[in-house]
């Protein structure tokens, strides 16, 4: 090809550091940038973690006087945001990151620059936000913000404006790395993975990410309109001029319910590959399990009013919003039964990651039937803003997310680092962990019937709380301890290296047939998929027929075994930089800064609108910069050896 | 390998899977406490607590049963040796999948019924056919609750009194933020939404004292935003109300309580009204709170007035500090040196002259802030009979109906307070208007303020045309004495 690329002037050279931390700057391996949110999410979950240990800590007695209200404020929004925004929705990046093109078969992700992109914005966005924390203005109106409390009549500073400069820097991340994985997942599979053929947890990013498209838009039109009333005064949700405040909550809800689901179905995609590997059998149902995670996704929509039911939309919007939520109870069931059906007539192994799936079954039962009690209007009157609720979500998003997160942890650590966590250290980690959980949540139930409201730095002595409190703090700091083995685990599983082999649990899917960690490239052939769990039925080929013997719908390829043993890997498509990989060299995109750099940019906006215009044009400018070299800028530079 | 399935650690998640289901249980043991949601006294708490008996027990049958098969299967099937044995690799079972879908269907079904029959009950219309309906309109501000009696023509700060037995509209309003009205015992809660106002009902169907609080997050003292429920025998809310059109009896010259009287007209009437019991006093109170919140709002930062708790007949009250502490001598005098030892981020401390910006003390004595709390604990419905405006004697005493109606927002002197001071008022008023006396420019600025405001101050002073002719010209009168 002759043609000659418009070029933009480059300021230094492309990277091409393969260690060290430019290595990690102009990365674009799926696989190191996982490791990126990983490690990053991990940090802000430990913050997170001890702004929750704070406010059990002020709490556990009864007017308290450790931490006064203004600090406390500043806590539990932090809490919030920063265990919705900055862990679990980034943790569930770290995973798809990792796993999605090893489970699809492919070399990387669609877009490898946009991943990075994805990650540098969401870096700086959790730095905005918790940079607030040194300026001792940090946000003090809830992870929630509700209009006109955020607005800046009633809540003047900067802290507020930290938080939505900041939310709306993470939904450009969100979008970004929502669109690469849909495209990933739909254009990247391996030859003959059809949708039916992929993994669960593919599947549910694949839902997640549908959803993180649809919804953080949502969230960021509403996110610019408080910033502008914020900022420039307008009164979109200023109830003084004359903006509705019901109307931030409906904005708010229509991400936010999404959102409850963005973060619960990677956990529910993790649970569904342990399961079936540690019990040995494949998933029960496992299209029933795919169509029940599509229709929370879709019924997800229609539910975000049962936040509001105290708000007074009237019995009508009550009526409707609670049944659709009822209903939505239909296909989470339906998920449960299944995981159930998985485990019944297995040989089931326990270990840290078996443990962790199985506890985020009963776990997440009590946080739906808790759903199911006020998806009812007239008792969510009672326990709306109550601590019921409190013990409801945590229910939802550490007995299901977080635990799902943690047996994702174990089961794929040996993958992605090539040697195993320990097993004492790690049982210790989950024991710990589910005592101080129940200890910390479950009398929260309680305390919510009581009549104890959220977002109360302290209560009255007189009111028959403290004993349920107390006992929540000391759940706490035992959650706590248990979070402390893990690391501890990583530490010293680190430094006494068990290899784990490609396959240590006797896996199902493509991630195990390849090496421990693995190649830049991922596999060295490009892997050619016949079955759903293709790579447990090329090692057990005599199952294929005891799995696809009664189902009408697919069946048994015939000659499938003769078939797998004589498959030439022939005419495999490459993907996105459309080199063939005919000739035995494995083409990889090229590593960039600009990625960094446009991250840089949008990073510089945002500390604009936080400190003056000055700083605005700057990132502008950078933005701009990055843009142009990113556009300009091949995905692979010529190859100096071939001219 | 890792060989841990002989530890037969699953039996161990049994053991607390029981702790949620054991406090679940343990709920119904203690309706006593002030804000449970199980001691109920009222049709709309009970029915709401019985649909969440009802939901709860099934669910807590779903719940033994999932939590059951979790720990039966997980146990029935661990891998009882390294045996390569595979189990059956079954890909699912379409009857079972329809089963389990429509069962919960079915449960769904049994709990939307009575859910949807509640909604309707109780948020559709208030049941005029059991008893005559009160009135309230319920205001929530930033800390602190207002309840206005528009029939009755009765206004109190954070302490609801009801009759027993009959429905109760509220309307639920605020100007601020979001705030929630919740009283626990009575009825689940409904947001107070600036702009859009809300209504509810309830019934108090037994005598007694009732714990409310604000429920939904409104800023930095929204954990001491709480309020009390007296509900009263039908004479005794009558009686509450006659009380609160009676004047207090004027304190005796000379006492602790007069000199508190002077002492709260100088430092604190700006923003606490205490004599709401004379007709005309409930429009006059509701335009007055109005010009506290016009002028916080105006200048939030350095705004000498906010709006405040309405302090008539503060004697009869129990509580302090929006529902926070009892009241009594010892708590009064803490709450009026120094607030925010009891309640962080009132804003009277920021607001009001009389507090110290370096230390937040009071700047009154010891002796001053005990005349005051003297003062206040002494209000309460007097001799006079009901009717009858107290004030309203023989002689009108210009300079004391200056210091009832007027002192909130006008000093005497030369400082702002809302309005403008008025001192050399009289030398002002005749060269305003050309061809208007002294006397008419008074007069007509009393009746109909807004016809001539002064630049720069907001026109929220409301007409005083009720205090009728004789008591106009006495002010007018007054007005021209100052200099």
């Amino acid at each position: 090809m002759t043609t000659k690329a418009l070029t933009f002037p480059r300021i230094f050279p492309r990277p091409t550091a393969t260690t060290g931390i430019w290595s990690w700057i102009g990365t674009v391996d799926h696989k190191r940038i996982g490791t990126l949110y990983g490690i990053t999410s991990f940090i802000w979950f430990i913050v997170g973690g001890l702004e929750a240990l704070a406010i059990r800590a002020q709490l556990s007695t009864a007017e308290s006087e450790l931490i006064g209200p203004e600090t406390y404020n500043q806590l539990f929004t932090m809490h919030g945001t920063t265990m919705v925004f900055l862990v679990i929705m980034p943790l569930s990046a770290a995973f798809f990151n990792w796993l999605i093109p090893l489970q699809i078969g492919a070399r990387d992700v669609a877009f490898p620059r946009l991943n990075a992109l994805s990650y540098w914005i969401f870096l700086f966005g959790s730095l905005i936000i918790n940079f607030s924390w040194l300026t001792g203005d940090a946000p003090n109106g809830g992870w929630f913000g509700y209009a006109p409390n955020s607005g800046a009549t009633f809540n003047p500073g900067l802290g507020m404006t930290y938080w939505i400069v900041g939310l709306n820097v993470l939904g450009i991340a969100s979008i970004a790395a929502g669109m690469n994985f849909i495209v990933t997942i739909l254009n990247m599979r391996a030859p003959g993975m059809d949708m039916f053929k992929l993994p669960v947890f593919t599947w549910m990013t694949l839902v997640t990410s549908v959803l993180i498209v649809l919804a953080l838009p949502i969230l960021a039109v509403a996110g610019i309109q408080l910033q502008t009333d914020r900022i420039y005064g307008t009164h979109f949700f200023n109830s003084l001029g004359g903006g509705d405040p019901v109307m931030w909550q409906h904005i708010f809800w229509l991400f936010g319910h999404p959102e409850v689901y963005i973060l619960i179905l990677p956990a529910m995609g993790i649970v569904s590959e342990v399961l079936p590997t540690f019990a040995r059998k494949p998933l029960f149902g496992y299209a029933f399990v795919i169509f029940a995670g599509i229709v929370i996704g879709f019924m997800g929509w229609f539910v975000w009013s049962h936040h509001m039911f105290t708000v007074g939309l009237g019995p009508a919007a009550n009526t409707a919003f609670s049944v659709s939520t009822m209903l939505i109870a239909v296909p989470t069931g339906v998920k449960i039964f299944n995981w159930l059906g998985t485990l019944w007539g297995g040989s089931i192994r326990y270990n840290t990651a078996m443990l962790f799936s199985v506890s985020f079954i009963a776990m997440f039962t009590i946080g739906g039937l808790s759903g199911v009690i006020h998806a009812s209007p007239p008792t969510d009157a009672q326990q709306q803003d109550t601590y019921f609720v409190v013990a409801h979500f945590h229910y939802v998003l550490v007995g299901g997310a977080l635990l799902g997160i943690f047996s994702g942890i174990y089961f794929w650590w040996p993958k992605m680092t090539g040697y195993l966590l320990n097993e004492k250290l790690g049982i210790t980690n989950w024991a710990l962990l589910m005592i101080g959980f129940n200890i910390q949540f479950a009398p929260m139930h309680w305390l919510g019937m009581d009549g104890m409201p959220r977002r109360i730095y302290t209560y009255a002595e007189n009111m028959g709380w403290e004993t349920s409190n107390a006992a929540a703090s000391v759940g706490g700091f035992i959650l706590g301890l248990g979070v402390l083995f893990f690391m501890i685990n990583v530490w010293y599983s680190r430094r006494n290296k068990v290899e784990a082999g490609n396959d240590p649990w006797d896996g199902r899917t493509l991630e195990w047939s390849t090496s421990s960690p693995p190649p830049p490239h991922d596999f060295d052939e490009i892997p050619q998929v016949k079955y759903r769990d293709d790579f447990w039925f090329k090692k057990y080929p005599e199952t294929i027929s005891e799995y696809y013997h009664d189902d009408h719908d697919q069946a048994v390829p015939s000659g499938a075994q003769d078939d797998l043993e004589h498959e030439e890997v022939t005419n495999i498509s490459e993907g996105s930089d459309g080199h063939g990989d005919n000739h035995g060299a494995i083409h990889l995109p090229d590593m960039s800064y600009y990625p960094f750099i446009l991250g840089v940019g949008v990073a510089g906006m945002g500390a604009g609108f936080l400190s003056n215009n000055a700083v605005l044009f700057i990132g502008v400018g950078v933005l701009v910069w990055g843009l142009l070299g990113w556009s300009m800028e091949p995905v692979n530079d010529p190859d100096p050896e071939h001219h | 390998m890792h060989r841990i399935s002989k530890l037969s650690l699953p039996v161990r998640p049994t053991l607390f899977l029981l702790i949620p289901l054991v406090l679940a249980l343990l709920v119904a043991c203690t309706p006593d406490n002030h804000q449970s949601t199980f001691g109920t006294a009222g049709p709309v708490a009970k029915d709401q607590a019985d649909l969440f008996k009802f939901i709860f027990w099934i669910s807590a049958v779903v719940f033994v049963v999932v939590e059951a098969a979790v720990i039966y299967i997980a146990i029935r099937y661990r891998r009882r040796s390294d045996s390569d044995k595979l189990p059956h690799q079954t890909h699912g079972n379409t009857k079972l999948e329809i089963t389990w879908t429509l069962i919960p269907v079915l449960i769904l079904a049994a709990i939307a019924v009575p859910t949807l029959t509640d909604i309707w009950a109780q948020q559709s219309h208030v049941p005029e056919d059991q008893g005559e309906v009160l009135n309230v309109e319920a205001i929530g501000h930033q800390w602190w609750f207002e309840f206005r009696y528009p029939d009755q023509e009765v206004i109190v700060s954070n302490e609801l009194h009801i009759p027993v037995g009959r429905p109760v509209a509220f309307k639920l309003e605020s100007q601020d933020v979001i705030h929630s009205f919740w009283v626990p015992k009575i009825a689940g809660k409904v947001d107070m939404v600036p702009l859009n106002d809300n209504y509810m009902w309830m019934i108090g169907d037994e005598v007694g004292e009732y714990y409310g609080q604000c429920a939904e997050f409104c800023g930095i003292a929204h954990a001491h935003m709480r309020f009390r429920v007296f509900v009263h025998e039908e004479e005794d809310f009558q009686a509450w109300v006659d009380g609160m059109h009676t004047a207090p009896d004027t304190p005796l010259a000379g006492s602790s309580e007069a000199s508190g009287k002077n002492l709260f007209a100088a430092n604190c009437s700006s923003c606490h009204t205490i004599d709401s019991t004379a007709p005309g006093s409930y429009a006059r109170e509701i335009s007055a709170q109005q010009a506290r919140w016009n002028g916080w709002v105006s200048d939030i930062e350095n705004s000498g007035i906010v709006s405040a708790p309405n302090l008539t007949h503060f004697g009869t009250h129990s509580t302090i500090g929006a529902g926070l502490k009892d009241l009594n001598k010892t708590t009064l005098e803490q709450w009026i040196t120094d607030p925010s030892s009891i309640k962080i981020g009132t804003r009277m401390q920021k607001h009001a002259a009389v507090y110290d910006t370096d230390n937040n003390k009071a700047k009154l004595t010891a002796s001053e802030i005990s005349d005051i709390a003297n003062y206040l604990l002494s209000l309460k419905p007097g001799s006079t009979p009901s009717g009858e405006v107290a004030n309203n004697s023989a002689s009108v005493d210009g300079e004391s109906l200056f210091t009832t109606n007027c002192s909130s927002c006008h000093s005497t002197g030369d400082d702002t307070i809302v309005g403008p001071g008025l001192a050399g008022i009289a030398d002002r008023a005749g060269t305003r208007v050309a061809g208007q006396s002294v006397d008419a420019y008074l007069r007509e600025s009393i009746i109909n303020p807004n016809a001539f405001i002064v630049d720069g101050y907001p026109a929220v002073m409301p007409g005083w045309e009720q205090l009728g002719t004789e008591s106009i010209e006495a002010l007018v009168t007054y007005l021209k004495t100052l200099d």
